[in-house]
């Protein structure tokens, strides 16, 4: 009995938020390559999720993505997190055209919940993986009713976080995104056990 | 450390001093409060100071008393009591000095105690006080290296000085160096500049020079044209010359295929008369053959007449074979064909009328009077279904009615049942509108009862029978008054319920139908804006941002999107400045432009810049010509003078790629493969390279060039393939 518990799979707040990181890096960069921000050949194939993955080679992207993420996953693990955004906007008018949220809720698990820092879920990892595929191959379907990106865009990855967090250096506080005449589309969700994740696209109708 | 402990051991001993002097003070104090207290103390100890003596006198008088008795009693019970008394006194002051030592002995202990604290506290200090030497002593160490580590940075100061110091002097001497370099470059610019203009004026002078050249060579061209006029003239000339000729030459040609063709005619006309000779000859012979002709035409009928006689009494024969085989068949399937006949005939007996003939014509109208019957059969089948569709359309219209009677039937059950509740009421107010009357007759009696009892039973009745009837009725008449009341205000309560109850329903129906209608119509609003809401919540709840005053937008400085709005930032700006530079630019062109323009029309050389360009675009184009001319002419003479070389000295020479390589072949080879590779240096000396045909020597090749030169060298190699190929063909 005790060594039945003792390999047991066991996922904490940190392992749930690091999962949630990956799956934001792999998400970003397939948004990035998909929407046509960056040009093709900056990307270069990976294979994760069971799932070929184009990830972004410029270093500038790569270095903004991991301090980004390190954050996020530290705020995470603390869920302090409520909403991560990625904003594409077009470059020369500010104007933003897409907004990429990826919506937190906080779930308790299935394991000890006295104690809210040590939460933990015994959710399997490949459940959780195949979950997030599911998710990815939807944001690589998306193209198909997006409107097309006729003009230079960039990104840029906002967090709503809560009221009392405490900014590091280098970290600013911006305004609330704001989309003209939006139109919003629910990808599917999933959950590691402690962080059930939405991905929710809002994008500019054209009129 | 000393000082403090010494100071503390005087303060404990100060302290012990003034618990020791105090003690019999305190002592002091209590005795008198003590006197105080008693207050009959001072008598006792008088009594005490004298008791010794009394005790004496006592003793004294106690020895005495046996002497005098009565006396002796007296005083012996008088001292008895005095030493009772003074028993207590001393036990009374034994307790106080009890007390007063146990006081002393408490006063003791506090004072050891607090010495023992203050002693532990001592303790503390110093060894604080030594740790703070030590943390002195550790101090003046880090201070003496901090001391050694500042000279040792002033002297490296210094050094840094002097370095510095010279690096100065260096970089002076350096500039001064540079600025000689800088004044030997200008000097040397100044002299290339004075190179250039000397060179500009060289060129100035040369571009007169071919200007003036160039005036000559149109002269020169000038005269050309002269002599080219001259030279066409003499060319149209020619032409006509020759074409006179041509003329001539063609009349001469048809002169001579006239000659041709008279000869031919005259000897057709030979041959043909010797044809006529050798008719008649012909003509016997043709009569022979005709006739041997008809004979073998006659053959060849009769033959074929009885190929053809054979063939049709085959065919014939192969018929009747397959008739009666027909026949057969036809037998059997006439059987067939009558067996099924008779089921037809009993078909139609059958089918067909008894009176009538069984025929097919009959048969046939009776199937046509079945099919008849048929097709009207299906119409009224198809009439009926509409019948039956419209019915049922109709029962359906008189359901609905069915219903809306029915509807109407409740809505009068309704009414009816609130007619009768009317009735019911009306029947009930009659009812006590009837027993009010009674009630009323009732009272109508009584008063004329009393009328006549008043007129008429005076007399009969005693004056008390006749109150107390009275009286009785009077009763009756109250109680029937109290009943009627109450039955008043029960049917006043009753109504008014009523009223309660059937004020709506009296108003109607339609009101109740109207406020429901109306109650509807706001069910349907509240329950679509009810479903907006729950959408604008699910949106809301799509963007998360329904709480947004709780939560903060933060992003990190160096995102990709501050880089690229920066980036068009500059990128817009440059542009800017580049459109502006652009458009000076174009201005400046312009007004160039302008400028020009305003001096070619000035001066009027427009025109005879184009002829002039014409001019010469037509010279450079004779010029290539002549160099095209040139070189057909050169490739003509080189192929010439190879095949020529080719022919006398029996070798082939080819210039292989740009360097100055040579492949030498023999006209008496064996095959063309075999060729030697000969190379020139730049010393102008030849050299031999290695091929496939040079190893076949038998000698090498290089021992003969050494004793020979090259050209005796293929002279040999000549004469030995010659004679090779000359024995080979022998």
């Amino acid at each position: 009995m005790s060594t039945a518990q003792a390999t047991k799979n066991c996922i904490t707040l940190k392992g749930s938020a690091q999962i949630i990181v990956e799956y934001l890096k792999y998400g970003i960069n397939s948004i990035l390559f998909q929407r046509g921000i960056y040009p093709a050949e900056d990307f270069n194939n990976t294979q994760q999720y069971g799932l070929t993955i184009l990830m972004s080679k410029d270093p500038k992207i790569q270095t903004f993505l991991e301090n980004v993420l390190s954050q996020t996953e530290e705020w995470l693990s603390k869920n302090m997190i409520k909403k991560i955004s990625m904003v594409i906007t077009n470059a020369h008018s500010k104007e933003v055209l897409e907004c990429w949220d990826f919506n937190m809720q906080a779930e308790l698990g299935d394991g000890d919940s006295s104690d809210p820092t040590k939460l933990t879920t015994t959710k399997e990892l490949s459940r959780i993986q195949n979950e997030i595929r599911d998710v990815m191959r939807q944001i690589s379907a998306t193209v198909s009713y997006l409107p097309l990106l006729d003009c230079i865009c960039t990104f840029d990855v906002m967090i709503h976080t809560l009221q009392n967090t405490e900014l590091p250096a280098k970290w600013d506080e911006t305004g609330a995104i704001v989309i003209q005449n939006p139109q919003a589309v629910q990808l599917r969700s999933f959950s590691t056990g402690l962080h059930k994740v939405d991905t929710v696209v809002n994008y500019k109708m054209s009129t | 450390m000393d000082d403090i402990r010494s100071s503390i051991d005087d303060m404990m001993d100060r302290f012990n001093e003034s618990i020791t002097h105090s003690a019999p003070k305190k002592l002091l104090f209590n005795r008198l409060s003590a006197s105080f207290d008693l207050g009959a103390s001072p008598k006792k100890r008088r009594l005490e100071r004298e008791s010794p003596e009394r005790s004496l006198n006592a003793s004294a008088t106690s020895l005495n008393s046996s002497a005098n008795d009565p006396l002796g009693f007296l005083e012996n019970s008088k001292l008895r009591t005095e030493l009772i008394e003074t028993k207590a006194t001393v036990i009374q002051l034994r307790n106080e000095i009890e007390q007063k030592s146990r006081e002393h002995r408490k006063a003791l202990m506090l004072a050891e105690n607090k010495s023992t604290a203050l002693k532990e506290q001592c303790d503390i200090t110093s060894k604080k006080f030594l740790d703070v030497q030590d943390e002195i002593k550790t101090l003046q160490n880090r201070e003496m290296a901090f001391k050694n580590e500042a000279s040792r940075t002033t002297i490296e100061l210094n050094r840094l000085k002097l370095k510095h110091d010279e690096a100065m002097m260096k970089l002076q001497r350096e500039k001064y160096l540079q600025d000689e370099d800088s004044r030997n470059a200008h000097l040397c610019i100044n002299n290339e500049l004075a190179e250039y203009r000397r060179i500009a004026q060289r060129s100035d002078l040369e571009l007169q020079s071919t200007r003036s050249e160039l005036d000559r060579l149109r002269q020169r061209h000038e005269e050309f044209k002269a002599r080219v006029s001259g030279f066409e003239e003499l060319r149209a000339n020619h032409e006509k010359q020759t074409q006179s000729l041509k003329v001539a030459n063609d009349r001469i040609q048809e002169l001579e295929f006239e000659i041709q063709s008279y000869c031919d005619w005259k000897e057709v006309t030979k041959t043909s008369q010797e044809r006529l000779a050798s008719v008649p000859d012909l003509l016997a012979e043709v009569e022979r053959l005709r006739s041997h002709n008809k004979h073998l035409n006659t053959l060849i009928g009769d033959k074929l007449l009885l190929e053809e006689q054979v063939h049709d009494y085959k065919t014939r024969l192969d018929r009747e074979e397959g008739a009666r085989a027909e026949a057969a068949s036809l037998q059997v399937k006439l059987v067939h064909v009558e067996q099924e006949l008779k089921e037809w005939v009993k078909v139609a007996q059958d089918h067909c009328l008894a009176n009538t003939l069984v025929s097919p014509m009959a048969l046939r109208s009776r199937i046509e009077q079945l099919l008849k019957e048929d097709i009207i059969h299906v119409a009224e089948k198809t009439s009926s279904d509409s019948d039956t569709k419209h019915l049922q359309t109709t029962v359906r219209d008189l359901e609905q009615k069915c219903a809306i009677y029915l509807k109407n039937i409740e809505d009068l059950n309704i009414g009816l049942k609130r007619h009768k509740n009317f009735k019911e009421r009306l029947q009930r107010k009659l009812i006590t509108v009837s027993k009010e009357r009674d009630f009323y007759k009732q009272l109508v009696e009584n008063f004329d009862k009393d009328m006549t009892m008043s007129n008429a039973s005076v007399a009969d009745m005693t004056q008390d029978m006749q109150v107390r009837y009275r009286m009785e009725v009077l009763e009756r008449t109250v109680t029937g008054y109290k009943d009627m009341c109450a039955t008043l205000e029960r049917e006043i309560q009753a109504m008014r319920q009523q009223e309660l109850l059937n004020e709506p329903a009296g108003e109607g129906y339609d009101s109740v139908k109207k406020e429901l209608d109306t109650l509807r119509l706001e069910n349907d609003r509240l329950r679509r804006r009810k479903e907006e809401l729950e959408l604008e919540m699910m949106h809301r709840c799509l963007r998360g941002d329904f709480n947004m005053k709780d939560l903060k937008v933060v992003h990190f400085n160096e995102n990709p999107a501050a880089e690229a709005y920066e980036s068009s930032k500059n990128m817009m700006e440059k542009l800017q400045a580049e459109i502006e530079r652009l458009k000076r630019r174009n201005k400046k062109l312009e007004d160039d432009q302008e400028q020009r323009l305003n001096e070619t029309t000035s001066t009027g050389g427009m025109t005879l810049n184009f002829k002039e360009f014409n001019q010469l675009r037509a010279e450079l184009e004779s010029a290539n010509g002549k160099m095209r001319k040139m070189k057909d002419c050169f490739k003509a003479a080189r192929e010439e003078f190879r095949d020529v070389c080719y022919m006398l000295l029996g070798y082939r020479i080819d210039r292989i790629g740009a360097n100055s390589n040579y492949r030498i072949s023999s006209m008496f080879a064996e095959g063309p493969d075999d060729y030697l590779d000969i190379s020139l240096n730049e010393s102008n000396c030849l050299a031999l390279l290695e091929s496939p045909y040079s190893h076949t020597f038998n000698p090498p090749i290089d021992q003969q060039l050494a004793a020979s030169n090259f050209p005796a060298f293929f002279s040999a190699l000549t004469l030995e393939l010659f004679q090779r190929a000359t024995v080979t063909m022998t």
